[in-house]
């Protein structure tokens, strides 16, 4: 494709006039060039039309998904479209920062930066992932084309950018996409079904695997074979799919060597979180969509795990089960907590860094993001500060008393907080 | 090892084949474009390479005139490790030669035993004259090679006095042979085909391929190729005839 002269002007259908900038990159469809739009710095992604199965349907697709909107704040979603330009076409959305890493750049692990800065920076990663998803199926949309090019994630915050939308398409539709083997559900590589919401699921679970243990799920010891042709690849990844760490099948195990970060780090997740991992790569999900893990499964589990985070006397970091204690994997000390306050749903040890959200104090929400009580160490003690907007009421014995706002209770063994309309006991 | 490491994730390799034609007559214009644009193409390539998380790049680079010599005599190398040296013309187009030499390291006794694995690779032949020795014999016995047979095949016929129809044998369709004759036309095909051969070659296939999927790479390449024959014949620069 002629690239787009640097001061090329191209008017939009909201008759918007774009000022084509430089070439910021290149895939498989189309090509990224940074523009004024309208006197805002934006990103122009231009098609020639020739690379796409129907462009005409592909045009109308973008069109719709610009009116219905973004599903979260992590997708980088088209805002405008342009007219026409004999065969090509292109939309406008915003440009991605430079805080933000190539998923593809974590993966390869070959600079320090592009590695994550906390384990709560990837579950806040894995947590955004999982939403923008969730919000986007509930929307009726499906992604399509999930893979490792897709995602762009602030390694100190766990910020996600989504981008390479133009591929989503509401339920029942298809935009014309198959997308990677290696990230495609068994059915489309194997029966050449169209991806949609199941298929998704599937290849969410991919990235979630590939995030924490910077290996793909099938890809062990039978996964590599000398010339891994078309063949193979369906075989692998369709066909006849096994999960590295299949707890009835060991055809398919990681090897010394090779699979280094499959090796290092499953040992280190929790036992619930290796089980939803073997259920959503187990021979049922694998074979049966509807079997697959929901989102608001995933998001319940990286909830639970990023409260889970604790940091050992020793130094090392691992997630800590108020509960049935474990012990930590560096120094094996069995560290002990004062005080867990036991939700409906969650166990959250108290300690200096313990701190609540939404999903905890709201009844029936799965607010991940909204901060709502805080933890800090008073000597031995420890009290929990209200950063919510409500009052809170705290019961002891027979006696209740109020926290309103930015008040703090001094935590103690058998009391019960109130946040509205969800309670925690203190155990 | 702690979960926020760095470590690399396991990938394929993916060898991307110079094959190019340093008989006499592509003295001059001819190999100095195909040089430069090589040399010049190399850390496009690298980047392509670094942003993969499916396969990493190697290169490996044959050339022919009176026989053919491997230049990369101990195996496709890491990009970062490669430096193109700049050939040099003489001697006749043993294309046979070539194809019975690419057949013998297209082995996993040979060029092809990554413990990780290799995607079928990308082949890039550059000509500009009519083979002088037995060519079908050669390329007869390189074709029953899997890896050939499943690999990306380009073929750039330079100047007038190429045979298009011998090329096209052996990428095995005439959508693949593109048509040059001019330095600037060569160079920037070059440079497209190498980019793109490499990106197409280099990544895990498309799903829902049909059987032969192989195939379905080779036709994703034809039709970027495709666009850079349509580019070119739109550019004012292509009515100038060097060759």
């Amino acid at each position: 494709m002629a690239d787009l002269a640097n001061g090329y002007t191209i008017k939009t259908k909201n008759f918007r006039k774009i000022v084509v900038g430089k070439k910021l990159g290149e895939g498989g469809q189309g090509a990224v060039y940074q523009v004024n739009y309208d006197g805002k710095q934006k990103a122009l992604k231009w098609y020639s039309g020739k690379k796409l199965s129907n462009p005409d349907k592909f045009y109308q697709n973008l069109e719709n998904n610009i009116k219905k909107g973004k599903p979260t704040n992590a997708f980088l979603w088209p805002e405008d479209i342009t007219e026409k330009d004999g065969e090509a076409f292109g939309y406008i959305m915003d440009l991605r920062t430079n805080e933000y890493v190539d998923f593809t750049k974590i993966l390869l692990g070959k600079k320090k930066e592009h590695a994550f800065a906390s384990i709560t920076a990837m579950c806040n990663a894995s947590l955004q992932i999982i939403d923008g998803f969730g919000e986007l199926h509930r929307k009726g949309y499906s992604y399509q084309d999930l893979n490792d090019g897709n995602f762009f994630i602030n390694t100190k915050t766990g910020e996600v950018l989504i981008c390479d939308n133009d591929n989503v398409s509401e339920a029942g539709k298809n935009s014309g996409i198959a997308g990677k083997a290696r990230y495609m559900a068994p059915e489309i590589v194997a029966k050449g079904k169209m991806p949609d919401k199941y298929t998704d699921r599937f290849s969410l679970a991919v990235v979630l695997f590939l995030l924490w243990t910077k290996n793909h799920p099938l890809e062990g010891k039978a996964a590599f074979p000398v010339c891994m042709d078309t063949k193979h690849e369906k075989k692998i990844y369709g066909e006849s799919p096994v999960f590295i760490f299949d707890p009835n099948d060991d055809s398919n195990r990681p090897v010394q060597g090779l699979n280094k970060g499959a090796i290092a780090n499953w040992p280190f997740l929790p036992v619930y979180l290796q089980e939803q991992f073997q259920k959503a790569f187990g021979k049922e999900a694998l074979q049966d969509p509807a079997r697959r893990i929901q989102e608001l499964e995933w998001l319940r589990t990286f909830i639970r795990l990023r409260s889970e985070i604790y940091k050992c006397p020793c130094g090392e970091v691992y997630f800590a089960d108020p509960v049935n204690l474990n012990p930590c994997p560096s120094c094996k000390k069995q560290n002990k907590f004062a005080f867990y306050l036991k939700f409906g749903r969650y166990n959250v040890a108290v300690h200096q860094r313990t701190k609540l959200y939404a999903c905890h104090t709201e009844k029936d929400s799965d607010d991940f993001q909204t901060l709502t009580g805080e933890v800090a160490a008073k000597g031995s003690d420890f009290e929990l500060k209200n950063i919510s907007s409500k009052n809170w009421t705290v019961t002891d014995g027979g006696n209740t008393s109020s926290v309103v706002p930015n008040a703090v209770i001094m935590l103690k063994k058998d009391i019960t907080i109130n946040f509205g309309n969800a309670q925690a006991e203190i155990i | 090892m702690a979960l926020t490491d760095a470590v690399e994730i396991p990938r394929r390799t993916m060898v991307l084949f110079f094959v190019v034609d340093t008989s006499g007559s592509m003295t001059g214009s001819k190999l100095g474009a195909v040089n430069t644009a090589i040399e010049e193409v190399i850390p496009a390539i690298k980047e392509i390479s670094d942003e993969n998380a499916d396969a990493q790049i190697k290169i490996a680079a044959l050339e022919f005139s009176s026989g053919a010599h491997w230049i990369t005599q101990n195996g496709p190398m890491e990009l970062d490790q490669f430096h193109w040296n700049d050939l040099q013309a003489a001697g006749v187009t043993d294309l046979g030669e070539a194809c019975k030499a690419l057949n013998e390291k297209l082995s996993t006794k040979a060029f092809m035993k990554e413990a990780t694995g290799s995607f079928a690779p990308a082949i890039f032949l550059l000509s500009d004259g009519e083979p002088t020795d037995n060519w079908q014999s050669g390329l007869g016995i390189l074709k029953q090679n899997n890896w050939f047979k499943t690999a990306v095949k380009v073929a750039v016929a330079i100047g007038d006095d190429a045979n298009k129809d011998v090329l096209a044998e052996f990428t095995g369709t005439k959508e693949a042979v593109l048509e040059v004759h001019n330095a600037a036309a060569l160079k920037k095909m070059i440079k497209f085909v190498s980019v793109r051969a490499s990106q197409v070659a280099s990544k895990s296939s498309n799903a829902g391929a049909a059987d032969s999927g192989d195939e379905q790479k080779q036709a994703e390449l034809n039709a970027n190729l495709k666009e850079l024959k349509e580019d070119l014949a739109a550019s004012p620069d292509n009515d100038q005839e060097d060759w």
